[in-house]
């Protein structure tokens, strides 16, 4: 058996979560993952005691109704396994909008992950330019103030965007955004999509299309905006 | 018309990975490669119906076939429902999305008797009429089956066709028939119909006639053609070690109620509780052999990654091979740190060993099922335990370290009397006094004592089926009795709504004059009656008084010895002569052993099945 030496004792996972299963929480992805890396025949390393669970971490959890192609979980291992190995053996276990796509042996932490890139697709009911560049003068202004969920309170999320900017694709609102991602001050990209719905009169439309966005994880940064890995 | 589906309103409904489909191991084929499409419906949510083990075992042997393919399909939460019919999005399977109409089949699993309304509404959102009798040539044939169908009536003339028993090979057989059927061009609806009523184990409700008499009661049941069967005999799998079970389970993304691998060890039941439904209409006994066990549990762990396995019986301790099955079990389960659980342990059969097995990996609570708070009143019962085997069960869970025990009762069976309620609160008593008669250091720590009371519901195909049920305000009296005698703050008292089971009793009994009452609360769409915040019992007493339907009659009325009763239609195997036997020894007080110790000849024998014990 080849021992594992500190560094190499968890294996990274890059995955992405597309598709419908944007609606699954991450508390049922973290069950769902426990049983994909069983079945997975992984050589797991379990805690001690009564309940023995594998260790699993993941980076940046996402919400329900965003889309990733950009998640990260790292695994502890009892034995060096190859990650090309680890992920053919994973990737089998999964159905294809769940798919890991980098399998390695960190030298990083999530700690070191600080920015997130989102695309955020708004598809009002009637678009023109002038809804656009409203859009891109809110996301440029000064202050970007939105109320915080489950409180009433105010909140600037300026310094939060790393940078965020609108453009036309068609029928839809395309904005490309850089949030925080560091754990102290992350922020949902939904913040994005309340702000301009209320402060910039999109989507109210009554009908089925009135929630109409998409919102995709792109990509994770260092603090020096090379990329994570 | 918009073309509308589920994904484009599940940004804005709860819990949205209900209606995603797409779970690990579900099954995908090609519409036009097979013959037959079968919608497998479950009444209620997707969290319930994902955990039943009837759906996992038929929709596992349906998709073996390769000329049929069975979704599933699952009720929507009230707030999707709203949604559905807003936006005119049609009820659909979760495997392909698409809408019941396109299927050949639709199925309903028939769990419990409050689940009708939802059975109507969703009809409703799929867009087929409620009655058998207004459906056109192409709408899919409507099924039913599950337990309820040992007395279907209330919801007959809903369905065209009822699958009466297990259902692994007569389905299979209703779907060659519809195809076989098809391809000679001999098909029409009731050409079909007629066809498939000469299966054993199919009921046709449209081919029969029924009539009553003037005091209400049932007059006769006539089939309508000489074909046509006067009883419908329920079907059975022989060998349970030959018989079909999943090698996989399809693994949903969120959380169910049952989220583990259930291995069903055997089927039927040797004991004979008089009230209980299951240990008569599962009869007989067939068990399956350890080794057929391992097999299957080792596949399932290694198809589903799951770390829990639940051996899943009416009685588990009851398996005649349980050390040897538990045993081999754990040769592999805890090396890949997989719990074991026993979820229906007996109280005479509890023991420091099983203790030891279950417990090595998991905590919580346990539960025994005593049912009656006296001697008397549990012999009436026959519910063949003694108090010194609950003590002597209760301290083998306190030395287990489990302090946590739940302890289950009825009231308002037959023959009680206040003495017998008085009783329940005396003998929780007992088992906090049996907590504290243990050294302290030995006491595992915060005792927890509670009794959860349900209400008695006479059921059809037991010695009680012809019993009274106590009114809805001697059960209240009952419940605020034994209230008031459980004055020990470490024992919590919990007990079931009188008017649920009011309402189960009316169903549980009804016959085919019910099922407007039915319509018409699915008509003011009422559905998920099983659910607390939905059950409405005034609406389902307005449902009654609006189609003219007495509930006492089918309840405090009791029924009539020699009365036709509505699931006299169904063989089950036991004999009324039996029922009747045992129903006069419950007011003799006299027990009946069980079947491994001595065959009461139940009558149940007859229906063939591997088994050790039927004489
Ligand atoms: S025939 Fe005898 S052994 Fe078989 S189920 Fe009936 S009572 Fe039990």
């Amino acid at each position: 058996m080849v021992q594992v030496n500190e560094t190499k004792r968890f294996l990274r996972f890059k995955f992405i979560k597309r598709g419908s299963l944007q609606y699954i929480s991450h508390l049922d992805l973290v069950r769902t993952m426990h049983k994909v890396i069983v079945r997975s025949k992984l050589p797991l390393w379990y805690t001690e005691g009564f309940n023995p669970k594998p260790k699993m971490i993941f980076a940046a959890p996402l919400s329900i109704g965003t889309e990733s192609e950009c998640e990260f979980m790292d695994i502890r291992m009892s034995e060096y396994i190859e990650p090309e190995e680890a992920m053919a053996r994973i990737n089998a276990n999964m159905t294809s909008e769940m798919q890991i796509i980098e399998a390695y042996y960190p030298e990083s932490k999530f700690t070191d992950l600080k920015w997130m890139s989102y695309r955020i697709t708004l598809t009002p009911v009637e678009i023109d330019d002038e809804l656009v560049l409203r859009s891109n003068q809110l996301l440029l202004a000064d202050t970007v103030e939105v109320v915080k969920k489950n409180s009433d309170k105010t909140i600037d999320i300026r310094p939060l965007i790393k940078s965020a900017n609108a453009t036309r694709v068609g029928n839809s609102i395309v904005v490309d955004a850089i949030l925080s991602a560091d754990p102290s001050s992350f922020l949902n990209p939904e913040y994005i999509v309340k702000y301009l719905k209320e402060k910039g009169g999109l989507l109210s439309d009554p009908d089925l299309t009135s929630e109409h966005y998409e919102i995709l994880r792109l990509k994770a940064y260092f603090a020096d905006m090379t990329e994570f890995r | 018309m918009q073309n509308n589906n589920i994904s484009s309103v599940l940004k804005s409904v709860s819990k949205p990975g209900r209606y995603i489909g797409g779970e690990f191991n579900s099954v995908i084929k090609n519409k036009d490669e097979v013959s037959c499409r079968f919608a497998f419906c479950f009444p209620d949510t997707y969290e319930i119906g994902m955990s039943n083990l009837g759906v996992r075992i038929l929709y596992d042997v349906l998709n073996k076939d390769k000329d049929v393919w069975c979704e599933r399909v699952y009720a929507p939460w009230t707030d999707m429902k709203e949604k559905m019919e807003e936006y005119n999005i049609p009820l659909c399977a979760v495997e392909s999305g698409d809408s019941l109409d396109s299927f050949d089949m639709v199925a309903f699993s028939l769990q419990y008797e409050m689940c009708y309304t939802t059975v109507l509404a969703m009809l409703k959102l799929a867009g087929f009429p409620l009655w058998a009798k207004d459906r056109a040539e192409d709408c899919p044939i409507i099924i039913g089956g599950g337990p309820c169908v040992y007395n279907s009536e209330p919801v007959a003339d809903f369905f065209d066709l009822i699958n009466v028993g297990e259902g692994e090979e007569v389905l299979l057989e209703i779907c060659h028939l519809y195809d076989k059927m098809k391809k000679d061009g001999s098909y029409t609806r009731s050409a079909f119909l007629r066809a498939a009523s000469h299966i054993d184990g199919v009921y046709i409700p449209s081919l029969y006639e029924v009539s009553y008499n003037d005091d209400g009661t049932i007059k006769e049941y006539k089939p309508l053609y000489d074909d046509v069967p006067k009883k419908i005999k329920k079907r059975i799998i022989e060998d349970m070690d030959t018989a079909s079970y999943p090698e996989k389970l399809v693994m949903p993304y969120i959380e169910t109620v049952h989220d583990r691998i259930v291995l069903e060890v055997y089927r039927g039941c040797i004991r004979g509780c008089r009230f209980c439904q299951a240990g008569m209409v599962y009869r007989p006994v067939r068990e399956k052999s350890v080794e057929t066990l391992c097999k299957q549990a080792k596949c399932l762990y290694d198809n589903t990654g799951y770390d829990e396995i639940s051996l899943i019986s009416l009685s588990i301790s009851d398996y005649s091979e349980l050390p040897a099955l538990t045993d081999s079990l754990l040769e592999w389960t805890d090396k890949s740190h997989v719990s074991l659980s026993l979820p229906s342990l007996r109280i005479d059969s509890f023991s420091d060993e099983l203790m030891r097995k279950v417990s090595s990996v998991r905590t919580g609570g346990i539960t025994f099922a005593p049912e009656a708070g006296t001697q008397r009143l549990r012999d009436v019962i026959n519910k063949n335990v003694t108090e010194e085997d609950l003590m002597r069960s209760v301290g083998i869970a306190f030395r287990g370290g489990k302090s946590n025990v739940k302890l289950y009762f009825m009231n308002g069976l037959p023959t009680e009397t206040d003495e017998d309620i008085l009783g329940i609160a005396a003998l929780a008593k007992k088992v906090v006094d049996q907590y504290y008669a243990m050294p302290k250091p030995e006491r595992p720590k915060g005792l927890g004592v509670t009794v959860s009371v349900s209400c008695f519901v006479p059921k059809p195909f037991t010695p009680f089926q012809w019993e009274k049920q106590d009114t809805y305000s001697e059960l209240m009296r009952k419940q605020e009795l034994l209230k008031s005698a459980i004055t020990d703050r470490r024992i919590k008292y919990a007990y079931h709504d009188a008017k649920v089971s009011f309402i189960e009793a009316v169903l549980a009994r009804g016959d085919r004059r019910l099922a407007p009452a039915i319509a018409y609360l699915a008509d003011k769409g009422q559905m998920l009656d099983a659910w607390d915040e939905f059950f409405n019992y005034d609406l389902w007493i307005e449902a009654f008084e609006k189609c003219g339907v007495d509930p006492d009659f089918y309840t405090s009325r009791g029924f009539g010895l020699d009365e036709v009763l509505p699931w006299d239609i169904i063989d089950v195997g036991v004999t009324k002569n039996f029922l009747l036997r045992e129903r006069n020894k419950a007011y003799e007080g006299e027990t009946t052993p069980s079947c491994a110790e001595h065959c009461s000849g139940c009558g149940a024998n007859k229906l063939g099945g591997k088994n050790k014990w039927c004489k």
